[in-house]
């Protein structure tokens, strides 16, 4: 039968576990012994309320250990740990009601103090319920975890929220002289002093595991102290170079502070710095990157203030830049060096193209910006980033939005060109004064043969030009594809600049114009050294003319070839000034006999003095006001409309202006409207006017500036030769022909629908005529 | 631009012309060009009277036509005269070839080739000169001829007899007609 065999195996295993357990003992010896040994045994693991004093372990150590050696013998072992385990579980209300207690402590008050008290309570609980030691590591970790285990579980939810606090908390506690008592579990002994002030803090949590399980929680408190230090200490705050000194704070500060989260275990100097490298690169990277994100989102500010604000450039570009092939020697030296020292670098740099660039658009591309802070600020933009990025990549994408804008800008020339001549009124000039003066330097292409060629950093575009540091001159100039527009609006402003000259001083204008032909090139500035002789010439051959026939006229002469286009509103002066004209030309003739003086006469100012029957009157008025007296001296009334006619070129609103001054000056008088009379109280007739009259053309702010509609229709003027000359030599040319022949003219632009229009117009003036599509002058 | 125009050079000429002068070589087509669109511009600005030029086609920037007016006072005033002007690759290191297309009755005209015999567009020529002081010289020339080194002796025999000048001159004369006409 089974039950046979049954019964045998049965008695077989109960003999066994019998034998195991009582050994060698005669009788059930051994058995009693066992049962007495896993009694006490049990109850020294019990895990007991740690509140009530009358449960603490009094046993006698000896007995102890001896019943723990009978359990191990008859390896029982295990089954003595499964109780443990089971007890802790029946247990762990207790644990659970201090964690309650704490944790609604914490959150009525909010202070981390009340967590660190729970972690001392808790690492009491866990060393009252920890099995000896010589029971061996098994037993010991099997305890742990599940200790830690449980005590996660009841963590509630605003734990992780105390325990940052508290972690936070801990950087003001590593430098203090002495631990608060929070600091400390109560139960240390006075004498037992901690070697740090936190040192218990992170033991305790060590102990209950709490580093590990939030390690990254940890790390992230470092960061954001990191980020708060930096934002506190480094805001606006540009003049002094601040990452040595974030550096130097890391030293101090963080790295003592690390040492404790990071390097508990180290035995030696040498080996917290291993344990800590990882983790301090991490950290100082994060310095940099700190930084850097704040100095990116100041760069436009930092750009304003340059150059007080170099140095805050100075840490943006190390903290910066990319590792580039001398970094290979840092990353080396990383290794060797101290933590401190390392360099970790951040790339950032399309971040700042991105934040400038926007910056720029909303800041300072717009219409609200004078175009001289435009330029000044794009000034300061490639200054500070040359200093950020010497290959020039960044400048190069942060001013291209720049560049366009100032391209479609009417007075960006005129702006720059005064910059160069260093116009006073601008104060601060654009050009650094101790710049050296160079020759425009010209985009280049690679020189192949340099040994120092190094290939464009990576993140450059396709279309990016390797823009050879150049002067800010030549980069300004570059805006525009030629520099003969600069050279045009260079004689705009010089001719302004000339006429407006009174004491025949041109020594500043020569000046200016040396230190244009050193950039521009002598030939390019030709004319404006011609500008500048008829000048000088226009004073020798007056002394001259003078020598032979003193006259009240100083004309100037100018070459009329060379000069921009001045106004040309001109008009024929009445009475004696003609006169005086006319002499002068004379004079002029038997000088140069093959050549002729044409009179711009509404340029210039004239001195008269004004004899009427009881007064006299001394004045400098322009050539026009001069002339509307002198006719009222011919007539004592005039209308409005015959002075109109009288002065045929001239517009109404012109000599109502200068009717006006008069009437201010008290000489006229309107009797009624558009009919002036001259104002003598006595009736007496006004002696002639003696007139020592000075004509030297005197500049009004708008005389010669033409804008920008003006400019339109002179190009079209120069299209309009261009057409006519083909026209001329070719005879007729469809449409087509001339559209594709007016690439000869420079900067032409115009589709063949616009051509087609201004044909027709000039065909409306009589110009041209269409015959079959074919076009032909009119003659 | 440079780019554009270096590409309208006339490939023979680029090449295969005469090296003449000293600095030929150093002339690329491009500064050639660029010369030549300079002149172009400042020609079409100048706004002299009765002097024009302009490149023949859209495609060759060294062939132009020229037109000349005659100079009022003299014999040819009011007539009107074709000339075509050839740049040398090595422009202006050399002079252009000039001649003139319609038939010129005067003493330094060939009055079959056109061919002119002027100092400047010869031996003195010099690269400070340019299309428009070309043709200035030219007009000057119609009404000052230089009869002491006549191509046309016949034409420099009768200079003095502006009468019988102007029957012969009449003679050859064809006016100006516009070439979709002709």
């Amino acid at each position: 039968m089974a039950t046979d065999s049954l019964r045998i195996y049965t008695s077989a295993k109960w003999q066994k576990a019998f034998e195991r357990l009582n050994g060698a003992e005669p009788g059930i010896q051994g058995l009693l012994s066992f049962s007495e040994a896993w009694q006490i045994a049990s109850n020294f693991l019990y895990p007991r309320d740690i509140n009530d004093p009358g449960s603490l372990k009094s046993q006698d150590m000896q007995r102890v250990r001896a019943a723990f050696d009978l359990v191990g013998k008859s390896r029982m072992l295990s089954m003595l740990l499964d109780k443990f385990l089971e007890d802790m579980r029946r247990q762990q209300y207790l644990v659970e009601r201090d964690v309650h207690r704490y944790m609604a402590e914490y959150e009525s008050a909010g202070k981390a103090e009340a967590i660190m008290q729970l972690i001392f309570r808790l690492v009491a609980w866990y060393n009252a319920w920890k099995p000896i030691n010589e029971l061996g590591p098994t037993i010991l970790s099997a305890y742990t975890l599940a200790f830690q285990t449980h005590i996660f579980s009841i963590f509630p939810p605003s734990f992780s929220r105390g325990f940052k606090q508290l972690i936070a908390s801990t950087f003001d506690l590593v430098s203090a002289s002495s631990p608060p008592p929070w600091a400390i579990p109560r139960d240390l002994p006075p004498t037992e002093q901690p070697p740090r002030p936190d040192y218990m803090l992170w033991m305790s949590c060590e102990t209950l595991g709490l580093l590990e399980r939030y390690e990254s929680l940890i790390s992230s408190v470092c960061y954001e102290h990191i980020e708060a230090h930096v934002h506190e200490t480094c805001a606006k705050k540009w003049d002094e170079p601040m990452l040595p000194k974030l550096r130097d704070w890391m030293t101090e500060k963080i790295v003592p502070w690390m040492i404790m989260p990071y390097a508990r275990g180290a035995r030696s100097a040498d080996e917290a710095r291993a344990m800590l490298q990882g983790v301090g690169s991490r950290f100082d990277y994060h310095v940099c990157k700190t930084l850097c994100d704040l100095r990116i989102q100041e760069i436009f500010d930092i750009i304003i203030d340059y150059p007080d604000s170099q140095s805050a450039l100075q840490d943006l570009k190390v903290a910066s830049s990319r590792p580039g092939l001398d970094d290979i020697n840092v990353i080396v030296d990383r290794v060797r060096r101290r933590l401190q020292e390392c360099l970790q670098r951040v790339d950032q740099r399309s971040q700042l193209v991105i934040t400038l660039r926007k910056a720029n658009k909303k800041r300072l591309l717009h219409p609200g910006a004078d175009t001289k802070v435009i330029l000044a600020q794009y000034v300061s933009i490639i200054r500070c980033l040359r200093i950020i990025d010497p290959p020039g990549v960044l400048l190069y994408k942060v001013a291209d939005p720049i560049r366009k804008y100032l391209r479609g800008r009417a007075d960006t020339i005129r702006c720059i060109v005064a910059s160069l001549v260093g116009d006073g009124e601008s104060g601060d000039s654009l050009v650094d004064e101790n710049e050296p003066i160079q020759p425009l330097q010209q985009m280049q292409a690679d020189d192949y043969t340099d040994p120092n060629w190094e290939p464009e950093p990576i993140d450059a575009g396709p279309d990016f030009r390797t823009n050879k540091p150049s002067d800010v001159i030549s980069t300004l100039v570059s805006i525009y594809d030629s520099k003969d527009l600069f050279v045009k609006e260079l004689q705009v402003l010089l001719t302004q600049r000339l006429l407006a000259v009174k004491d025949g001083n041109y020594e500043r204008e020569r000046r200016n114009i040396e230190i244009l032909k050193i950039r521009f090139g002598e030939a390019a500035l030709q004319v404006c050294e011609v500008m500048l002789r008829d000048m000088t010439d226009s004073r020798r051959i007056d002394q001259h003319v003078q020598a032979q026939k003193p006259m009240p006229l100083h004309p100037t002469i100018i070459s009329k070839h060379f000069w921009p286009p001045l106004q040309t509103n001109s008009f024929t002066m009445p009475g004696q000034f003609r006169e005086i004209q006319e002499s002068y030309a004379r004079e002029y003739h038997l000088f140069k006999p093959d050549k002729k003086l044409h009179w711009l006469s509404h340029l210039g100012t004239i001195k008269l003095e004004i004899e009427l029957q009881d007064r006299t009157i001394s004045e400098e008025v322009p050539p026009l006001e001069a002339s509307i007296v002198e006719l009222f001296s011919q007539k004592d009334t005039w209308t409005v409309d015959q002075l109109v006619t009288e002065f045929k070129s001239v517009e109404k609103t012109a000599i109502l202006k200068a009717l006006t001054t008069w009437v201010d000056l008290g000489v006229l008088k309107e009797e009624e409207s558009d009919r002036y009379k001259l104002l003598e109280v006595a009736e007496a007739v006004p002696s002639r006017s003696k007139a020592p009259a000075r004509s030297a053309p005197v500049v009004e702010e708008t005389t010669h500036t033409l804008s920008a509609q003006q400019q339109q229709a002179e190009q079209m003027k120069v299209f309009w030769k261009f057409i006519e000359g083909m026209l001329t030599n070719l005879g007729t040319l469809p449409l087509a022909r001339i559209q594709a022949m007016l690439k000869f003219a420079p900067g032409y632009d115009r589709t063949i629908e616009q051509l087609a229009e201004f044909m027709e117009a000039a065909r409306r003036e009589g110009l041209v005529q269409v015959k079959d599509g074919m076009w032909k002058l009119c003659r | 631009m440079d780019q554009i125009m270096s590409s309208l050079a006339p490939r023979g000429a680029a090449s295969g012309n005469k090296p003449a002068g000293g600095g030929a070589g150093a002339e690329s087509a491009g500064s050639v060009t660029k010369r030549l669109s300079n002149e172009l511009m400042t020609l079409m600005m100048s706004s002299s009277p009765g002097i024009s030029a302009f490149p023949r086609s859209d495609a060759n920037l060294f062939d132009w036509v020229g037109t000349i007016e005659g100079p009022a006072g003299t014999v040819y005033a009011g007539l009107k005269f074709k000339i075509s002007i050839l740049f040398p690759a090595n422009y202006p290191m050399s002079p252009p070839a000039i001649k003139f297309d319609s038939p010129c009755y005067h003493p330094n005209v060939d009055i079959n080739g056109g061919g002119i015999c002027l100092d400047i567009l010869q031996d003195k020529w010099s690269a400070v000169y340019s299309v428009q002081t070309i043709l200035l010289s030219l007009q000057s020339l119609l009404g000052e001829p230089n009869n002491a080194s006549p191509l046309n002796p016949d034409a420099a025999a009768i200079w003095d007899s502006p009468e019988q000048f102007k029957v012969q001159l009449m003679k050859y004369y064809r006016p100006v007609v516009d070439e979709a006409e002709a």
